[in-house]
């Protein structure tokens, strides 16, 4: 199969919506108000936290608050120039700081983000680790999760020829961007999934 | 219900580089348009972050709400338009009109056989 016509290509897995268990938007959006907008999106690699943060950018854009955002990636122990640029010039109360990573940072980066982000209107973060700010939500990931990703994806009948989604999250972990990683190399027939060598179907549209 | 739409001459899609691409852009808008663009530019797809990029934009300036314009732009040597199991490069042109980001787009080949070249996994020899 051609890249561009992988189902689980990084693009399209790029535009999958958060799909929020649990709460409704609205309560979420509601109990982020009542944290005074400083929380914490929590939960382990893979789990949707980056996703939830992009939505939620939309979100708080339609209660007429900006947001900045900066993305920190393993290893960054502190904000580059340009990230403090981004977060910290001209604040407002009506800016909502996004902090992509947080449990990258080293110790005075996170007390200087907390004690500058006063000037804002909130400060919120993605966090493998919990404690830096109260958690507004804990993402996590079940076998439904990624069995309705995938059907989105390829459609139901397709995704029955499909390594199955219990399978596919103990494999690794939990973490569903992982899977889709695995179902795409599937589907580009690099490698056969462990069921696949068990005699389960060939990849689709081979 | 607006549209805008970018064509080629005759609708012929694919082109050696260097190539001379011939075509119009057509819109008819429901909000008036600050800018109206026709871009040439590839992009990747695959299993990695996209890359993209814009070789050349051709503005089409005053856009009415509804109007018909030509264009003539000139591909680049390369990169050629190719698909393995990994990653895809993909040519397109796409016209933009802002406020708004409405747009239209096709895609096109550029390679030296008119076709996307396809590359094969490797098998080794034995």
């Amino acid at each position: 199969m051609r890249a561009r016509d992988n189902p689980f290509a990084a693009q399209r897995l790029e535009a999958i919506p958060y799909r929020l268990s649990g709460p409704t938007w609205e309560e979420l959006l509601d109990r982020l108000a009542a944290l005074r907008f400083r929380a914490a999106l929590a939960g382990p690699h893979g789990r949707g936290k980056t996703t939830l943060l992009e939505e939620l950018v939309r979100r708080l854009a339609e209660r007429g608050l900006r947001t900045r955002t900066v993305t920190l990636r393993e290893g960054d122990r502190r904000l580059s120039r340009e990230q403090r640029e981004t977060l910290f010039r001209d604040l407002t109360a009506r800016d909502v700081l996004l902090v992509d990573g947080a449990e990258q940072l080293g110790r005075l980066a996170w007390l200087e983000i907390r004690t500058r982000s006063r000037a804002a209107g909130g400060l919120v973060i993605t966090s493998h680790r919990p404690g830096l700010l109260p958690t507004l939500h804990e993402c996590r990931t079940t076998p439904e999760l990624l069995a309705g990703i995938v059907a989105d994806l390829v459609g139901r009948d397709e995704a029955e020829r499909l390594p199955p989604a219990e399978d596919l999250l103990v494999r690794h972990g939990g973490n569903v961007r992982d899977a889709l990683r695995e179902l795409y190399d599937f589907c580009a027939g690099i490698t056969a999934s462990p069921a696949a060598r068990t005699g389960s179907p060939s990849p689709p549209g081979r | 219900m607006g549209w805008i739409q970018v064509e080629t001459r005759d609708g012929v899609t694919a082109f050696v580089p260097g190539e001379t691409v011939e075509g119009t852009v057509s819109w008819q808008l429901e909000k008036p348009a600050r800018t109206i663009e026709l871009r040439l530019f590839w992009y990747t797809q695959g299993k990695g972050d996209q890359d993209v990029g814009v070789v050349t934009a051709v503005p089409f300036p005053e856009p009415a709400l509804q109007d018909r314009r030509s264009f003539r732009v000139t591909l680049p040597l390369g990169p050629y338009s190719f698909s393995g199991q990994l990653i895809s490069l993909i040519w397109a042109l796409e016209v933009v009109a802002e406020p708004g980001a409405r747009t239209g787009r096709i895609e096109i080949v550029v390679s030296p056989w008119r076709r996307e070249v396809v590359l094969q996994p490797h098998s080794p020899a034995g």
